[in-house]
């Protein structure tokens, strides 16, 4: 039940962010930050999310959190 | 690229509504439209994988400004599984078949409208954070539940 007290400060964000217009919720939400690999290719399409997933497996930097493992 | 901002939603909505094509705000950038605080890089559209929605969809991507070259157009016109674009106004997933979900008419019916967007479900965007399974999604789900409950509080 140690998820309860987490919900009461997730809860006090969620009320902030409702209080905000979508505008600058928006603004606060949408980041840009470089991720290696990932956003090297201007395009790559992946016939299956089998596919997508092996290629994150192997190719992406594990802290990026794409893999499974 | 720049970020995408609550216009850029505006414009791609409008402009997806002109080509008729039938799709989804999806993944935290859909939770994010239902009030969801956290932050994501990239715009997650789930997309209904027929011919007629996929060739819709081409044209729209080419009018919001994606630079999409021929075989580009012709893999997105015929709805891989999965497509990343890094080549236009803000990044953008297009996914045709996310996990934990059989049937884009299934998470259709369940959607939300809010901003006059569509956008799916929150109970579909968690299922197939779960259902991925990836460390990033293992990170977001907490979060994502007790926003699922908050919202279920103040419905």
């Amino acid at each position: 039940m140690a998820n309860i007290a987490n919900y009461a400060a997730d809860w006090e964000d969620f009320e902030a962010a409702a209080k905000r217009s979508i505008e600058q919720h928006m603004l606060n939400s949408f980041v840009h930050t470089y991720k290696p690999v990932l956003d090297d290719a201007e395009y790559r399409s992946f016939d299956s999310m089998e596919e997508y997933r092996h290629w994150c497996n192997e190719n992406l930097p594990y802290w990026l959190g794409y893999s499974r493992d | 690229m720049s970020v995408f901002e609550f216009k850029s939603a505006q414009e791609l909505g409008r402009t997806f509504d002109q080509h008729g094509v039938k799709y989804l705000f999806f993944g935290k950038s859909g939770a994010i439209l239902l009030g969801y605080s956290d932050t994501t890089q990239d715009v997650d559209l789930y997309v209904d994988k027929n011919r007629d929605n996929c060739g819709k969809l081409v044209a729209a991507l080419l009018e919001l400004g994606f630079r999409l070259t021929e075989n580009e157009q012709e893999e997105i016109g015929r709805g891989k599984d999965f497509i990343q674009l890094r080549n236009g106004p803000f990044d953008m997933d297009l996914i045709f078949a996310p996990d934990g979900i059989e049937r884009f008419e299934d998470a259709w019916k369940r959607r939300v409208e809010k901003h006059s967007f569509p956008i799916a479900n929150i109970d579909d965007i968690i299922g197939s954070k779960q259902a991925a399974n990836r460390l990033k999604d293992r990170e977001s789900l907490p979060r994502l539940l007790s926003f699922r409950e908050w919202m279920r509080g103040i419905r």
